[in-house]
């Protein structure tokens, strides 16, 4: 049937969930979505501070550019667009 | 240095236009790692070393200048060996060179690597912002009324009966006397005077980290030269040692060597391991000119009476506004508080 | 682990996927690298592992076309890598990548890069808050994860991107609560030859907007947000009508919503080509500075061919036949004989390019699109720059990206310059009253990415210091 704008929400089948941390913060996510997508689904959009006034900043760009959805992972930096989650994943933000 | 000579004729009278291809500041000195050290600099320009600093050091807060004091590390028995009769000399020639055990050193800078075997220290070393310099001097030059053009290629030089005609693509110029202060561009320029400089160009790497918690608070060097590294008060690491890339200054920007800046970079992170997950942002190249004996080109061109030429100085970022004044009072005929170092001389390198 | 190709094609979109196929029908070896895990680029990326299912859309079904087109191949396709250098030497090219925390080199005879676009925002007041998204960004999240942004989002900017946005963003269950975009009935009128010629695209746009007015979402033609409010994230966008030279006019209004997607349009990632050597030139309906390059793909650095978004914003369909053409001139380079239509090809690809150029017109900056930066506007997003301070230091006297930079740290962060720098050029350029072409891009300086020192400095052995002579004392 011809929808004009249909809604696929609930055409769409994911993952099973799985969960991980956030600044210590217990999350739930399909496992393998982008973290950034984890994120913006559990609202949590501050995600780092701007180094000259401190405000608050996060995803932009969504293709790996921006910089500003940066979290660190075991150490690491890496950007929450690129960073698929894994079961356990623990993520440290960069907000002060 | 060309406006610091050009500052300096005009606390004289005289009256000058300074003109760069590029941006001011930005062939050389902006590129630089800024940094600014008595360590590394040779025997002979000591005087001249310390005089820059104190330059520097006038200038401020407007080039971000700070006196951090300076450690320079050896990690092997002959490292420590060249460290000792290097900064000896260095030591008596005027510089507040000290050797530090490692207990001051590791009391001083907690996050170097614990693998130091000597370490020399000076409390004048530190750094400048060497991204300000062009801002700064634009600045001074408007202040003391001197003339500049930026994107001002000189194509030619032609003589003509009160002095000479300088040509860009699209403009020229006339001057009675003439400063070429073009650093690795000094030979191309000279050719144009029918001059020919036996200069050769290092193509200098420096890269910048992300911001990071402080971990180093003084310059650190290394005994082979091979590693300077400073974070400044935003929290970036400069690191630098003079890691070669590719290029000439005739081709524009040299390019960075992967492998070298590999090097490098392994260096820096031997000696301050803390660093291993810091993300490197940039990654550039300076030239660095210089003479077979490896001392300043300071004087009059080889031929001419009133053609000068000042560059290829060894540690010119740090000597570089002080020789400038210097060659300002040579200009105006003025007895120079130092000796110039006259360009026809004969190279013969003079084995250390 | 491949050390030596004849042919390197850096990027996995359209372009160059479709390069990567032709020339692999050669007897060529060829590597194709690209950041994601799976070959689409950005126009079709893949989907995320976390999607066992989802319906079919245009852009998913040729992704899968071209995904396992490549997969059949001979072209080896190293995924989730990031090029961080290329350099040049003699007669052939070395790209250094990271993959996995490592650095690796390549060493290739030829090079074409396929790296495409990334989007153009005007910075606004507040365009820097959490909820603020680009509208290519928004369609990078819609594709790879299928969730919708925010609760309600404002579409707001130029070009056929705006729509597909808004019916995305709807059509992944989230609300849109309007869309303005900045160009007007008129400019889509004038878009409407080219249009006709692609009838399935000019469809499903039209269906776009009216599923819009269907479902009552708003439609401000000619309007812009102008500011987005909030403390810690969005709350609500003021916006205004804009006049035919797109500078703001008359009394705001305000509309509530958690996320805002604003887009000027697509500018060419064009640090890789500065990087392989190759020439820049400024083309206004393209994008801004693109590559000089042939309609083949041919440059002024021998054995480098450009192709696909990157090369000028010429749309998918374009990229497509224009990844074709500079494969086959990494072919002849090397020296075989071809025999693919190469004269067809070109017509194929002039044809295909009129609908994407039509597309980029709507999205040629207008005099009046600076305005919407205010003084107190964050220009530099990396290091908190304004517009006063970069237009205080024009003023001080500098002429160029990089005095402004050296002098104000915009551009000095950590993406490189990749989001202010449009916007810094044209305030030079507008202070020196001379064309933004004659405000030249700073000297491209690697690493393409942010890299790891670890990742570069690798194993190192203290003992593999060279023992140089020491300097001159």
């Amino acid at each position: 049937m011809f929808k004009l704008a249909p809604n696929h929400q609930n055409d769409i089948v994911r993952t099973s969930k799985v969960s991980f941390t956030f600044d210590g913060k217990s999350l739930l996510a399909h496992e393998g979505e982008s973290l950034a997508a984890a994120l913006i689904r559990a609202k949590l959009l501050h995600l780092s501070d701007a180094p000259a006034d401190g405000a608050p900043r996060g995803v932009f760009c969504c293709m790996g550019l921006c910089q500003e959805c940066v979290v660190q992972v075991g150490g690491k930096t890496i950007e929450s667009c690129r960073l698929p989650v894994s079961q356990d994943l623990q993520v440290i933000s960069l907000r002060r | 240095m060309g406006c610091a000579s050009a500052l300096q004729m005009a606390e004289g009278s005289m009256k000058s236009i300074v003109l760069d291809q590029g941006d001011l500041g930005q062939g050389a000195s902006g590129v630089n790692a800024g940094t600014l050290s008595l360590q590394i600099k040779r025997v002979k320009l000591m005087p001249y070393a310390i005089r820059g600093h104190q330059e520097w050091e006038s200038m401020g807060d407007a080039v971000g200048f700070r006196k951090t004091g300076g450690y320079t590390l050896a990690f092997t028995d002959h490292e420590a060996e060249l460290l000792h009769e290097r900064m000896s000399l260095k030591a008596e020639a005027g510089a507040p060179i000290e050797f530090v055990s490692n207990s001051v050193l590791t009391k001083a800078e907690p996050h170097l690597a614990d693998r130091v075997v000597a370490a020399s220290y000076c409390a004048e070393d530190g750094y400048a912002n060497s991204s300000l310099t062009g801002q700064f001097y634009r600045a001074r030059l408007k202040q003391q009324g001197v003339q500049h053009r930026e994107g001002f290629k000189v194509l030619g030089i032609e003589a003509c009966n009160d002095g000479y005609v300088i040509r860009s693509a699209s403009t020229t110029v006339r001057a009675r006397k003439l400063l070429l202060s073009t650093g690795a561009w000094l030979k191309s320029l000279a050719a144009l005077m029918d001059v020919d400089l036996p200069l050769q160009a290092r193509i200098n790497t420096v890269s910048v980290t992300q911001r990071l918690p402080m971990l180093t608070r003084s310059v650190i060097g290394h005994a082979t030269g091979l590693l300077t590294m400073k974070q400044k008060a935003n929290g970036t690491l400069l690191i630098g040692g003079g890691w070669q890339g590719r290029g000439t200054p005739e081709q524009g920007r040299g390019q960075v060597d992967a492998r070298s800046l590999r090097s490098n970079l392994a260096l820096a992170r031997h000696v301050l391991p803390a660093i291993e997950n810091a993300q490197i942002l940039r990654s550039w190249t300076g030239f660095e000119a210089n003479v077979p004996d490896f001392y300043p080109l300071a004087g009059k061109l080889p031929g001419y009476e009133d053609v000068f030429i000042l560059g290829c100085v060894r540690g010119g970022y740090t000597i570089g506004p002080y020789i400038g004044k210097l060659m300002g009072d040579y200009i105006l005929e003025r007895k120079t508080e130092l000796p110039l170092f006259d360009p026809g001389r004969n190279f013969v390198e003079v084995l250390a | 682990m491949i050390t030596d190709t004849d042919i390197a094609v850096i990027g996995a979109g359209p372009a160059g996927c479709n390069a990567a196929l032709i020339a692999a029908e050669y007897d060529f070896s060829v590597v194709m690298l690209d950041e994601q895990a799976s070959p689409g680029g950005q126009v079709w990326r893949e989907k995320s592992p976390a999607i066992l299912h989802a319906p079919e859309t245009p852009e998913s079904v040729a992704g899968e076309s071209i995904r396992n087109a490549i997969s059949q191949s001979n072209v080896s396709h190293l995924s989730g890598v990031r090029v961080w250098h290329i350099e040049r030497s003699i007669d052939a090219f070395i790209i250094h990548y990271e993959s996995a925390g490592v650095s690796i080199s390549l060493n290739c005879r030829c090079l074409i890069i396929a790296t495409g676009a990334r989007e153009y925002v005007q910075p606004i007041p507040g365009w820097t808050l959490p909820g603020v998204v680009g509208m290519a960004g928004a369609t990078s999240i819609f594709k790879q994860d299928l969730i919708p942004m925010g609760s309600k989002m404002v579409v707001s900017g130029t070009g056929p991107l705006a729509f597909f946005v808004a019916a995305e963003q709807q059509r992944l269950g989230g609300k849109v609560a309007a869309v303005l975009t900045s160009n007007t009935f008129l400019d889509w009128m004038k878009a409407l030859p080219a249009m006709i010629l692609r009838p399935g695209l000019l469809f499903r746009g039209l269906r776009w907007i009216t599923a819009l007015y269907v479902n009552r979402i708003p439609i401000y033609w000619g309007h812009t947000v102008t500011r987005v409010e909030g403390e810690c994230s969005v709350s609500r966008v003021e916006f205004k009508k804009i006049g035919k030279d797109w500078s703001p006019q008359g009394e705001p209004s305000f509309i509530d919503c958690d996320c805002v997607s604003l887009g000027g349009g697509l500018i060419s990632a064009f640090e890789s080509f500065q990087l392989a050597g190759i020439s820049l030139e400024h083309r206004r309906d393209l994008g801004g500075w693109i590559p000089k390059a042939e309609q083949d793909g041919r440059t002024n650095v021998g054995g480098c061919f450009v192709c696909g978004d990157g090369a000028g914003i010429r749309g998918s369909l374009a990229a497509q036949t224009h990844g074709k053409l500079a494969g086959l001139s990494a072919v002849v380079f090397l020296g075989a004989e071809i025999n693919h239509p190469i004269d067809e090809l070109r017509r194929e690809h002039t044809r295909a390019a009129s609908f994407g150029e039509a597309m980029s017109k709507l999205s040629i900056p207008r005099p009046g699109l600076s305005k919407l930066t205010t003084a107190q506007t964050v220009v530099c997003r990396c290091e908190g720059i304004t517009r006063a301070e970069i237009e205080d230091e024009i003023n001080l006297g500098a002429q160029s990206m990089t005095s402004v930079k050296s002098g104000v740290r915009a551009g000095m962060g950590p993406c490189g310059g990749k989001f202010c720098q449009t916007a810094i050029t044209e305030f030079i350029a507008k202070a020196k009253s001379c064309p933004v072409s004659e405000i030249v891009p700073p000297t491209a300086r690697p690493p393409l990415r942010p890299v790891s020192v670890n990742t570069l400095a690798g194993d190192f052995d203290y003992s593999d210091l060279p023992i140089s002579k020491p300097s001159p004392l």
